[in-house]
C-alpha cells in the first residue's frame, strides 16, 4: 500500500527515482536499504520521503526516530495521508505516547482500507483499556522526565512529544499534576531554548 | 510509475544482499549522488543502525568504487556486524521473538561467535518445535567444548520428543556434567528412561475399599460392606515415530477383592491413534476397544472413539478440548438396560505456574444414551487439578471432579427421577526409589448424592502400590 501511496504522492523532483526505490524496498521487506534510499530522496530535496522514512523507522523498530521523522520540519502533515498517520500512530504507540498514537488513529478511521481501519479500531480499543484508570503519578513523572532528557540531548521534537503527553495524562488527574511543568516546558520548547 | 509498481511487484520476493558481501556497481555510476549516501550511511552509523549503515556505504561505493571514506565505513560497520547480529538475537530471544532471534543468529554465525549463534539459534528452533532444523545446529555447538554440555542437553530433548530414549539418556547424562544443567538433566534421563519407542509399565497395588457395594449412607436394609483389595495393571505402549504418529497400545488390569468376589474384575483394552504435534500444541484421535469381566464372567465391552486437541496460548499456558464416544454393552441380562451409547466432551485451561507444578481446570458435560431412559441421563461440572513436585523425586498431585447428574425420565422401581451430585477427589503421592521404580500412595473419595436416599453414598479407599517403567529403543 506503501508503494501506491508514493507513487501518488510523487512531484517530479531527482529524488523521485530514490522515493520509489525506497517503496519498492520498503514493499519487499528490506527496511534498512529503504531507510537509505528515503534518506537519501530528503537529502535530494523530496518533500515527500520524510513520512516515508518515519514508517520505514518504525519497521525497525526505532520509534523515537520515527516520532521525529514524522512530527520533525518536513514531516506530512496529519490528517493528509490516512496510511501514513496510521505508521505515525505506530510509532507513538512504540515510544508509550498512547495519546498521541490515539489522536492520530481516530483520524484514521473510513480514510484507510478496511484492514488498517479494523488495526485502528482494535489500537484504539487497547489505548481506550490503558487509560480508562487516572494515570499514575509515577506516570507522569516519567513523561516529564523523558521530555527534559530528550531536550538536553536536543532532540527537541521528541521532548516536546513527550511533555504533550505528560500534559494530556496530567490532565486526566484530578490533581493535574505535571500540567503546569508539561505546560513550562513545552513554552520554553516552543522558544527554542534546547536546555528546560 | 506503472513500470515501478510492476518492477516492485516482480522482485517482492527477492532477497536481501548480503550487507558486506561484493559491492557491483552501479549501472550509471555518480559520483555526486554516491557522496550523499555516504552521509547518510555516516548518520545512521552514528545511530547505531549498523545494517543501514552498510546499505548505505555499499550504494555508494556501487556509484564511486574510490569513495575510500564509504569504503573505510563500510570495513568498520562489516567488522562489528556479526557482533551486532548476535546482541539483536539475544535481545529478540529475551523479548520472547523466536522467530526474530533465529534469522539474526542466522546472521551473527559467520562471525567469531559461530557456535554460541549455532547454540542458541538451534535452541529457538527447539523451541518452535523444527527440530529437524534445530538438530544440525545443537551439533555443530557441541562440537564447541564451551557448549558441549548445552547442547547435549538440547539434543537430548529432541531426542527424547523423538522417542529414542537410549539417545536421550547418553545426551543427558553427558550434559548433566554442568552443574547448573545437572539437576535438570538427571531428572530427564530418569524420564528418558521411562519412555521411547516402546514403553512397558506395571503396577502392583494394594488397599481398602470402605464401601465395596455402594451401600446408602443413610441406615437400611443394605449393610455396609469394606473390604480389601489387590490390583495389577500392565501397559505397553508403542510409539514407532516418537511422540508425533501412530501409536499402539495396551492396557490388561486384574483387581482381587479379598471377600467381595462379585466385583472381582479382569478387564482388558487396546487402542490405536494418531497424534499429530507435541507437548502442549497438538492433536489426537484414538479408536479403542475395552472389555471387562466380574466375578470371571463377562460383564461389559465397549468400542470407543476418542478425539482431543490443544493449543499453547503462551509460554506457560495451553487450552484443550477433547470429545470421548463409547458404545457399550453391558452383558449380564439384568444390566442390559445400562447398554448404549455414551459422550463426554471437556475443555480445559492447563497452567504451569513455574517449573514442575501444572493447574488444570476446565468444564466437562456428557450424556448416555442408555437402552432404558430411565438409566440415562446428562451431566455436566467443572474439574480441577493440581501437580507439583513436594520434593526432588518426590510429587503430589489432587485431582477433583463435580458432575451434575440428571436422569431422562422417573424411575418407576423407586418412584421418583432421579438427580445426583457426584464428587470425586483423588490424591495421589508417587517417589521414585530407583530409575525406573515408583512407590504410590493415593487415597481416593467418592461422595454421591441423590433426590434418591438410597443412592447417596460415601466411599473412601486408600492404596499404596509400586510401579516399574521401561523406555525401549
Amino acid at each position: 500500500m506503501l508503494i501506491i501511496s508514493v507513487a501518488l504522492g510523487l512531484a517530479s523532483t531527482g529524488a523521485d527515482e530514490h522515493v520509489l526505490a525506497g517503496a519498492r524496498l520498503f514493499r519487499e521487506g528490506r527496511w534498512a536499504e529503504a531507510l537509505v534510499e528515503f534518506r537519501v530522496a530528503e537529502r535530494l530535496g523530496s518533500t515527500a520521503a520524510r513520512g516515508y522514512a518515519g514508517a520505514t523507522l518504525v519497521k525497525l523498530g526505532r520509534p523515537e526516530e520515527a516520532v521525529e521523522a514524522f512530527e520533525g520540519p518536513g514531516g506530512p502533515p496529519a490528517g493528509r495521508d490516512a496510511l501514513l498517520d496510521y505508521h505515525h500512530a505506530q510509532a507513538c504507540w512504540n515510544a508509550r505516547l498512547y495519546t498521541c498514537a490515539d489522536r492520530l488513529l481516530a483520524g484514521v478511521g473510513e480514510r484507510s482500507g478496511p484492514r488498517v481501519a479494523g488495526e485502528a479500531a482494535r489500537a484504539r480499543a487497547a489505548i481506550a483499556k490503558l487509560l480508562s484508570t487516572e494515570p499514575k503519578p509515577d506516570s507522569v513523572d516519567w513523561y516529564l522526565a523523558r521530555c527534559e532528557e530528550t531536550a538536553r540531548a536536543g532532540r527537541q521534537v521528541l521532548a516536546r512529544a513527550y511533555c504533550s503527553e505528560a500534559k494530556a495524562l496530567g490532565g486526566r488527574r484530578q490533581d493535574r499534576r505535571g500540567v503546569a511543568e508539561a505546560e513550562a516546558k513545552l513554552s520554553r520548547l516552543a522558544a527554542g531554548r534546547e536546555g528546560l | 510509475m506503472m513500470v515501478s509498481l510492476s518492477l516492485a511487484a516482480a522482485l517482492a520476493l527477492a532477497a536481501a544482499p548480503d550487507p558486506c558481501g561484493p559491492v557491483e556497481p552501479a549501472a550509471r555510476p555518480d559520483p555526486g549522488i554516491a557522496a550523499v549516501y555516504r552521509v547518510v550511511g555516516d548518520s545512521e552509523r552514528a545511530a547505531g543502525s549498523m545494517e543501514a549503515a552498510a546499505a548505505a556505504y555499499r550504494a555508494a561505493l556501487s556509484h564511486d568504487p574510490r569513495d575510500a571514506d564509504a569504503r573505510a565505513g563500510l570495513e568498520a560497520v562489516c567488522a562489528r556486524r556479526h557482533e551486532l547480529a548476535f546482541a539483536e538475537g539475544l535481545r529478540l530471544m529475551h523479548e520472547g521473538d523466536r522467530r526474530g532471534a533465529i534469522a539474526a543468529f542466522e546472521r551473527a554465525r559467520g562471525g567469531p561467535d559461530a557456535t554460541s549463534a549455532a547454540l542458541l539459534e538451534g535452541i529457538c528452533l527447539y523451541e518452535l518445535g523444527d527440530d529437524a532444523r534445530a538438530a544440525p545446529l545443537l551439533r555443530a555447538a557441541e562440537a564447541d567444548a564451551a557448549h558441549r554440555e548445552n547442547a547435549g542437553f538440547f539434543l537430548g530433548l529432541i531426542a527424547l520428543r523423538a522417542g529414542r530414549s537410549a539417545d536421550a539418556q547418553d545426551l543427558l547424562a553427558m550434559s548433566a556434567a554442568d552443574p547448573a544443567l545437572a539437576p535438570f538433566a538427571r531428572d530427564l534421563a530418569r524420564s528418558a528412561r521411562r519412555s521411547g519407542r516402546l514403553v512397558l509399565s506395571f503396577v502392583a497395588e494394594s488397599g481398602w475399599d470402605s464401601n465395596v457395594d455402594l451401600a446408602p449412607d443413610i441406615p437400611g436394609p443394605t449393610s455396609r460392606i469394606s473390604d480389601m483389595l489387590g490390583a495389577m495393571t500392565g501397559v505397553v505402549d508403542v510409539r514407532p515415530l516418537g511422540e508425533s504418529g501412530p501409536y499402539l497400545r495396551g492396557i490388561g488390569n486384574w483387581r482381587e477383592q479379598r471377600t467381595y468376589d462379585a466385583l472381582d474384575m479382569r478387564s482388558v483394552g487396546a487402542a490405536a491413534g494418531w497424534q499429530g504435534g507435541r507437548s502442549g500444541h497438538f492433536w489426537l484421535a484414538e479408536y479403542g476397544y475395552d472389555r471387562r469381566d466380574l466375578a470371571r464372567a463377562p460383564y461389559m465391552s465397549a468400542h470407543r472413539l476418542f478425539g482431543t486437541a490443544r493449543v499453547q496460548l503462551g509460554p506457560t499456558t495451553s487450552a484443550g478440548v477433547s470429545w470421548l464416544t463409547r458404545f457399550e454393552t453391558f452383558e449380564p441380562d439384568v444390566d442390559a438396560d445400562y447398554s448404549g451409547t455414551r459422550h463426554v466432551a471437556e475443555a480445559d485451561v492447563v497452567w504451569s505456574p513455574w517449573l514442575r507444578t501444572v493447574v488444570a481446570a476446565g468444564w466437562h458435560g456428557g450424556r448416555d444414551l442408555a437402552r432404558a431412559a430411565t438409566l440415562s441421563w446428562w451431566e455436566q461440572g467443572p474439574r480441577l487439578s493440581f501437580r507439583f513436585e513436594a520434593a526432588p523425586r518426590t510429587r503430589v498431585g489432587v485431582d477433583s471432579v463435580l458432575a451434575w447428574r440428571r436422569y431422562d425420565e422417573v424411575d418407576p422401581s423407586i418412584g421418583t427421577r432421579r438427580s445426583d451430585a457426584v464428587f470425586d477427589v483423588a490424591a495421589l503421592v508417587e517417589v521414585d526409589l530407583a530409575d525406573r521404580w515408583t512407590l504410590r500412595g493415593s487415597l481416593a473419595l467418592r461422595r454421591e448424592t441423590s433426590t434418591s436416599p438410597e443412592f447417596t453414598f460415601t466411599k473412601v479407599v486408600p492404596m499404596v502400590g509400586i510401579g516399574y517403567t521401561v523406555g525401549l529403543f
